[in-house]
C-alpha cells in the first residue's frame, strides 16, 4: 500500500520533469503533495505514531492546498509566459530522470539490515529509494530550469523527498522539529515568492539566467 | 532564565523597531538591545566557565562553553554592527541613496526593514548556538538565511535582487542536504536509542551514545551535514554566492554575514563532526574536511589576485579563513581544535573592522571599483585609511596581530600530524592571499593626494572604527584570561573530551 503510494509520488515527479505547463506543474505538485500526506497518515496508522497526524495533517494544508495556491497567483500576478523553458530538453531530462531513480535505489540499498526486520526502514526500502530519488531530481530540475518560479516548485519537491525520508526511516522527525520546519517552508516561500516578484519587475522576465551580472 | 532572556531580547527590539515611528527611536532601541545582549551574552560565559553547562525546559535550549564562546561572538559582531550601522546609514540617507534605489520608498521604511530584520537575523544565530536539539538548530540555520534575505536585497538594486535570489537558492539547496544529513543522523542513532522523542535528536544525549551509532549511515550523514552546513559556511565549492551577497548587502549586514553567520554554520558542522569522530574515529571525517578546507584557500588565491572590487575581496578573504579553519578542524587534535576556536574568535573581531573601513571608503568613492579609486586615500581619510592598511595586515595573519598567532597554531597542529603537505601548501597559499592583498589595499590608501573632499567626519563612523581597532590591536599582545579559559574549554568539546 505504502509502496504504491511512494510509486506513485515517483512518477508524479518525473511527470513534473516532463511537463512543460507551469500552472500544471504546480497541480501536479499539489497531487503530489497530497499523496505524501497518505502515505504518512497510513504509516500513522499502522505503526501506531500519533504525531505523524499532525504531519500529515500539515502536509495536506501546507503543501497540498496553500502553497499552490499561492504560487498560482502568483503565476497570474507577474502574468509570465507558461511555458517553463527548460534548459535540457525533455526526453534528455526524463531519461536523466530514470539514471538518478537508479542511483537512489542503490544508495537505499547500502541501507539494507537484514538482521533488524523490526526497523522501520524494513517498512519501506523502496520508499527511501523513491524519497532518494525525489531528492535527486528535484536537485536536478532546479539547476536544469530558467524560470525563477520552476525553481521555487523544484525547492519544494525536493523537500517532499526529504519529508518521504523522514516518515520512511524514522516515523518522522520530533513533532517540534517538524513543526519548525514546516514554518521554515511556508516562510521561505513567502520570501521567494516576494523575490520572484521583485525579479520579474526588475528583469521583466523571470529568466534567471538573465541574473549573470556579478562575477569574478 | 538567562538563555531565555538572550533569545528574547533581540526579538522584543525587532518588534519594537518594527513598530517605532522614527529613525532616531529605531538606532536607539538597536543600540540599546544589542548593548544588554551583549553583557547577557558575557553574563552567560563567566556563569558557563564557573558553574559547567547550563541548560533550560527539559534541555531545549543548552549552553556548554562551545554555545557560549559562539553567542558571545555573535552578540559582539551584533553591537559593533549596530554602532556602526547608525553612522552608516545617515550617511546614506545624506546621498540620498534610498530614493535613488528603493522603488520609491521613503527612507524610513527602508530602515525600519534593516532595524527591524537585524535583531530577527541575530535572534536566528543565538538560536543555532543556544538549541541542543539538531533538528532546532537546522531550522535556525534556515532561519537565519530567511531573516537575512531582504536585508541582502535591501538596496533594491538589479544586482542586489540577483544577489539575494542565488543566496537564497545555494543556501536554500544547501540546507536542505544539511536537513537530509540530519535526518539520516537521526536514523543511525534511532535504534541505539530507542526513543521517538525530542530528546532522540538532542546532541547532549547523542554524543553519550555516539559509539554505536550506525556506521554506514552517520558516514553517509557527514557527507551530506558537510556540504549543507559547507554552503552555508561559503567552503568552495559551494562559495558562490558569497562574492554577491557580501558586496551587495549594506556593510553592516555583510560584516555580520561575514563574522557571525559564519561561525553559526561551523558551529552547525562542529557538533556533527564530534558525533562523526566519536562513531567513525577522526580519520573519515579529516580526510574529507582537508580536501574541502584546502580547496577554498586555494580558490580564493587566484580571485584575490585579480580582484576588481574592494567589497569582493573581502568575500574570497572569508572564504579562504572559512577554509583554514575546516583544516584546522581536519588537523584534529586538542591543538587543531584550539587553533580553530583560536581562528573563529578572532576572525569575528577583526572582520567587522575590515567590512567598516571598506564601508567608509565606498561611502566615500562611491563605488567598490579598484579602478576608479586613484588611491592616495590615507589623504582625505586620515582615520580610515591607516586603520584600512592595518586591518588587512590582521587580516591576514601578519604578527603582531593575533590572527598570526591562531594561524601560527593551526600549522603546528598540521605539521604534528604524518602528513605534511597540506600545511606546507596551506603556508604557500596564505603567502600569495597575503600579497595580493596587501598590494590591492595599498593601492588604495597610499599614494599621491587624488584631491577628494575631506571624509571622516561623521563621528558614528569614525569611533565605531576608532574602537573596534584598538580592541584589534590589544587582542594581539593581550588575550583576557577568561576568555582564553572559555576558547580552551570549548575546544575540549570540539576535540571530543567533555
Amino acid at each position: 500500500m505504502i509502496t504504491l503510494m511512494a510509486a506513485f509520488v515517483l512518477v508524479l515527479q518525473i511527470a513534473m520533469v516532463g511537463q512543460r505547463w507551469l500552472v500544471t506543474n504546480i497541480r501536479v505538485f499539489a497531487a503530489q503533495s497530497f499523496l505524501l500526506a497518505g502515505i504518512a497518515n497510513t504509516i500513522a496508522y499502522f505503526n501506531h505514531a500519533p504525531h505523524l497526524y499532525i504531519a500529515a495533517f500539515l502536509t495536506f494544508t501546507l503543501k497540498a492546498v496553500a502553497l499552490p495556491i499561492v504560487l498560482e497567483r502568483l503565476v497570474n500576478r507577474v502574468d509570465i509566459g507558461q511555458e517553463i523553458a527548460p534548459i535540457v530538453n525533455v526526453p534528455l531530462s526524463l531519461l536523466i530522470s530514470g539514471g538518478l531513480t537508479t542511483v537512489g535505489y542503490i544508495v537505499a540499498a547500502s541501507f539494507h539490515h537484514p538482521e533488524e526486520s523490526a526497523s522501520p526502514a524494513s517498512l519501506g526500502r523502496n520508499t527511501l529509494a523513491v524519497a532518494v530519488s525525489l531528492f535527486l531530481i528535484g536537485f536536478f530540475m532546479m539547476i536544469s530550469r530558467r524560470k525563477a518560479i520552476m525553481q521555487v516548485l523544484a525547492l519544494l519537491s525536493l523537500e517532499n523527498g526529504l519529508f518521504l525520508a523522514a516518515i520512511s526511516l524514522t516515523y518522522g522527525m520530533p513533532l517540534i522539529v517538524e513543526l519548525g520546519i514546516f514554518f521554515d517552508l511556508l516562510v521561505a516561500v513567502m520570501v521567494l515568492g516576494i523575490l520572484v516578484y521583485r525579479i520579474q519587475e526588475t528583469f521583466d522576465s523571470m529568466d534567471v539566467t538573465k541574473l549573470s551580472r556579478l562575477r569574478g | 532564565m538567562l538563555l531565555f532572556a538572550i533569545l528574547a531580547i533581540p526579538l522584543a527590539a525587532g518588534a519594537m523597531s518594527f513598530a517605532a515611528r522614527n529613525r532616531r527611536v529605531m538606532e536607539a532601541i538597536n543600540l540599546a538591545g544589542f548593548t544588554a545582549l551583549f553583557l547577557l551574552a558575557v553574563a552567560l560565559a563567566t556563569q558557563v566557565l564557573r558553574a559547567g553547562s547550563v541548560s533550560m525546559w527539559n534541555g531545549f535550549l543548552a549552553a556548554d562553553s562551545l554555545s557560549a564562546l559562539v553567542v558571545l561572538l555573535t552578540a559582539f559582531v551584533a553591537l559593533a554592527c549596530s554602532v556602526y550601522a547608525v553612522g552608516y546609514f545617515r550617511e546614506d540617507e545624506r546621498n540620498h541613496v534610498f530614493e535613488a534605489n528603493v522603488r520609491g520608498a521613503a527612507a524610513i521604511s527602508s530602515l525600519r526593514k534593516y532595524y527591524s530584520l537585524t535583531p530577527l537575523f541575530v535572534f536566528a544565530m543565538l538560536l543555532v548556538a543556544l538549541a541542543n536539539n539538531l533538528g532546532v538548530m537546522w531550522v535556525a540555520i534556515e532561519a537565519t538565511t530567511l531573516a537575512s534575505v531582504f536585508l541582502i536585497s535591501f538596496y533594491g538594486r538589479a544586482t542586489s535582487i540577483e544577489a539575494a535570489w542565488k543566496y537564497a537558492m545555494i543556501g536554500g539547496v544547501g540546507l536542505s542536504m544539511a536537513l537530509f544529513g540530519t535526518i539520516l543522523t537521526y536514523y543511525s542513532a534511532h535504534h541505539v536509542l530507542e526513543t521517538e522523542t525530542l530528546a532522540g535528536l538532542n546532541w547532549s544525549v547523542l554524543v553519550l551514545n555516539a559509539a554505536q551509532f550506525d556506521k554506514t549511515t552517520m558516514k553517509l550523514g557527514f557527507i551530506l551535514i558537510l556540504l549543507g552546513y559547507g554552503t552555508k559556511a561559503g567552503i568552495a565549492p559551494m562559495h558562490t554566492w558569497k562574492p554577491d551577497a557580501y558586496s551587495e548587502a549594506p556593510v553592516p549586514v555583510a560584516a555580520m554575514l561575514a563574522a557571525a553567520v559564519l561561525n553559526c554554520a561551523l558551529y552547525g558542522l562542529i557538533r556533527f563532526y564530534v558525533l562523526t569522530t566519536r562513531c567513525l574515529g577522526p580519520q573519515f571525517a579529516s580526510h574529507l574536511l582537508i580536501i574541502f578546507g584546502l580547496l577554498s584557500v586555494g580558490v580564493a588565491v587566484p580571485f584575490v589576485l585579480v580582484q576588481k572590487s574592494f567589497r569582493r575581496l573581502l568575500a574570497y578573504s572569508s572564504i579562504d579563513h572559512g577554509g583554514i579553519m575546516i583544516l584546522a578542524l581536519a588537523f584534529g587534535g586538542a591543538l587543531g581544535a584550539l587553533g580553530m576556536l583560536l581562528h573563529l574568535t578572532f576572525h569575528s573581531i577583526t572582520k567587522p573592522l575590515l567590512f567598516f573601513c571598506a564601508g567608509n571608503v565606498e561611502q566615500h568613492l562611491k563605488t567598490d571599483l579598484f579602478r576608479r579609486a586613484k588611491g592616495g586615500l590615507i589623504h582625505s581619510m586620515p582615520v580610515s585609511g591607516p586603520i584600512f592598511l592595518m586591518a588587512t595586515l590582521a587580516v591576514t595573519g601578519i604578527p603582531p596581530f593575533s590572527m598570526f598567532q591562531s594561524e601560527f597554531t593551526i600549522l603546528r597542529a598540521g605539521f604534528g600530524g604524518t602528513v605534511l603537505w597540506p600545511p606546507i601548501l596551506l603556508i604557500i597559499l596564505l603567502v600569495v592571499i597575503f600579497i595580493g592583498f596587501l598590494v590591492h589595499i595599498a593601492k588604495l590608501v597610499l599614494g599621491a593626494d587624488p584631491g577628494l573632499p575631506p571624509a571622516d567626519s561623521c563621528p558614528w563612523k569614525k569611533y565605531s572604527l576608532i574602537g573596534l581597532a584598538s580592541i584589534v590591536v590589544i587582542l594581539g599582545f593581550w588575550l583576557p584570561g577568561p576568555l582564553f579559559e572559555l576558547i580552551r574549554d570549548a575546544a575540549r568539546v570540539v576535540g571530543g573530551e567533555r
